[in-house]
């Protein structure tokens, strides 16, 4: 069979462009990534005050603003930063806006309304959730990320929530506290005891009764947040790994994968792992080291494919060496992942990625005229 | 260029190609749903853009001896600064662009030839909602910030369709809409002409101008908080996609 004519081709990328745009269409039952950007650090966040009585623990860092008020606190052990009314909280709080704008704004599919449901006892599976009034929380509300670590979890409540004593947020199957969002219209209130897990972001207050934890954030915008003897814990968001293949990561800019490590040792399964240009593999990035692009080598005996995904999503297949990806991602921390396959018997391995992609350069407008219709 | 932008030369690949029909398609889906199907319906990631570094002259169709439509001048009249024009369709290999043209009649295009340009592309795109009185700035496809807005009221509406930002501009501190100008393709369908303009529309700041955010009070511009501005003018440059919706 001959190949196609160039005409052919541009008819086959248009059929195709035409499948792409209806494949979208349905993509209402997607959620928007939330990102808390400046706010990620802060395990409390208030705008007018945060309050705590007894021995409570905050593992990450404590701020108010614009409010000035934090109480209590000679007691408590705040393991991070305290940030009362500076430019980091207000900058912060900023940040969790928009985060709540975003989180507000999640497409709902109609099955996924739970208005007059009790969250306890039932598992979710990923996806954004709605409550048009309030949300009651009495048990175990079990959250099933099917074996994706990226997978969001979205709640949007439009009033309050309120936990029962002893209740739970439970994670299974990958699923992480980083990647659960509570939208609260009005102000939430988590009852003793209770077991919570994921980011909550409420427009007015946040009341922990005696001896709830928090493996999450509790974000409060317009309010305040009280504490009573509770643990709060700001959740590690990079993950690390373990694979099989070499693997080698660095600056799509520096091209510097050409070089570094080599193959296995002769059988598939082998380990080891570098690091190019302060770029880290398999840990998370330094802050202060960041690059424009991001380039992932897999290098190893018997591989048969290996399938690249940035964030989730999968960006290349390769079935032929060289098995190199390179990806540009909004600015942030990210999480490039290959999906090993072998020739032979050897078990498929998964290599996780994490870097950080830098701000872009700020532009400068230049000078001109206000000659528009105002 | 955009932040972040890829550039290469003309002509383009055919995967580059399929990527530009794919905008188009995506595009067209995208300006044609209501706007709160709009906000959860996907964006595309990127834009393809024209650098123009030469005078050209857009026709009706990917030929020169296609009827002309207008001149197409290589830089901005207010900054100066290079023009840059989304791509929305392309012929012959990649030697004919077809792009979006700023000014009358809104959201028209035309074709010019790829001679005397360069491909580039910009991974932000802006949506103004006028009903929720919103902008909802996207990178990469993903919704990155959204601002409460002051939009056109009844009487000189701010016009709906699919434009771009012509040039970004930072304003003197006395100027109304200071401190920072985004100007669009987009013209007022009720001023032909305003403070000496051609009526052009533009996203700026509530500097020396009355206005609460949120409300319909404007000429047709749609205005923004002194951060929100502030915020968008370090990152949207000239060629930026800008859908206006009800």
């Amino acid at each position: 069979m001959s190949s196609p004519t160039p005409s052919k081709r541009g008819f086959a990328g248009a059929i195709f462009a035409v499948v792409l745009a209806l494949a979208a269409l349905p993509a209402f039952a997607q959620a928007a990534p939330v990102h808390l950007e400046t706010a990620s650090p802060f395990v409390v966040l208030a705008g007018t005050a945060v309050t705590n009585t007894e021995a409570s623990v905050l593992n990450g860092d404590l701020g108010v603003s614009p409010g000035t008020e934090l109480t209590g606190f000679g007691v408590a052990v705040v393991n991070g930063a305290t940030h009362k009314t500076d430019g980091v909280a207000a900058l912060a709080q900023s940040d969790l806006t928009n985060a709540y704008n975003v989180a507000a704004g999640q497409p709902i599919l109609l099955g996924n309304n739970l208005s007059g449901t009790n969250l306890g006892n039932r598992k979710l599976g990923p996806g954004a959730y709605q409550y048009t009034s309030e949300a009651l929380l009495t048990g175990a509300l079990t959250l099933d990320a099917e074996g994706d670590p990226n997978a969001q979890f979205v709640f949007k409540i439009t009033s309050s929530l309120t936990t029962a004593s002893a209740s739970s947020v439970v994670l299974i199957n990958g699923a992480s506290p980083c990647n659960v969002y509570w939208q609260v219209g009005s102000s939430a209130d988590l009852g003793t005891t209770t077991a919570f897990q994921g980011n909550l972001m409420a427009l007015t207050s946040i009341s922990l009764k005696k001896g709830a934890t928090v493996l999450g954030r509790m974000l409060a915008r317009n309010g305040q947040v009280s504490l009573i003897d509770n643990v709060l814990t700001q959740p590690g968001c990079a993950t690390g790994s373990s694979g099989s293949p070499t693997t080698e990561s660095g600056s799509a800019d520096s091209g510097s994968s050409g070089s570094g490590s080599s193959g296995g040792s002769g059988k598939a399964g082998k380990v080891r792992k570098t690091t190019h240009n302060g770029t880290a593999v398999a840990r998370p990035t330094p802050r202060e080291a960041c690059t424009a692009g991001f380039r992932a080598t897999v290098r190893g005996k018997m591989i048969k494919r290996v399938v690249f995904s940035l964030d989730g999503k999968q960006v290349q297949s390769k079935g032929a060496a060289p098995f190199v990806v390179s990806v540009r991602a909004a600015p942030g921390t990210h999480t490039v992942r290959a999906r090993v396959t072998f020739k032979d018997a050897t078990h498929a391995k998964t290599v996780t990625l994490p870097y950080r992609a830098c701000a872009a350069a700020a532009l400068h407008p230049r000078r001109g005229p206000s000659t528009f219709t105002g | 260029m955009s932040p972040g932008a890829a550039s290469g030369p003309h002509p383009l690949g055919a995967r580059r190609r399929g990527a530009v029909l794919a905008s188009i398609a995506l595009a067209i889906a995208y300006a044609g749903l209501a706007p709160a199907a709009a906000s959860a319906t996907q964006v595309p990631a990127s834009q393809p853009l024209v650098v123009v570094l030469g005078g050209h002259v857009a026709r009706s169709g990917p030929s020169a001896d296609a009827a002309r439509i207008e001149p197409v001048a290589a830089r901005r009249p207010l900054t100066r600064a290079r023009t840059v024009l989304p791509v929305i369709g392309e012929a012959a290999a990649g030697a004919w662009l077809r792009v979006r043209l700023p000014g009358r009649p809104n959201g028209h295009a035309g074709w010019i030839s790829a001679r005397r340009t360069r491909s580039t592309s910009t991974p932000w795109r802006l949506l103004v909602e006028l009903s929720a009185r919103r902008v909802t700035v996207y990178r990469g496809g993903h919704v990155r910030r959204q601002f409460r807005v002051v939009i056109g009221k009844p009487s000189t509406p701010t016009p709906r369709g699919a434009f771009f930002v012509e040039e970004a501009l930072a304003l003197s501190s006395y100027e109304a809409g200071a401190p920072f100008a985004l100007a669009t393709s987009a013209r007022s369908n009720a001023l032909q002409e305003f403070e000496g303009g051609p009526g052009q529309i533009a996203l700026h700041g509530t500097d020396n101008i009355s206005g609460a955010l949120g409300t319909a009070v404007s000429h047709g511009c749609v205005r923004l908080s002194t951060g929100a501005i502030t915020w968008l003018a370090k990152r949207i440059g000239a060629g930026v996609p800008l859908t206006i919706a009800r």
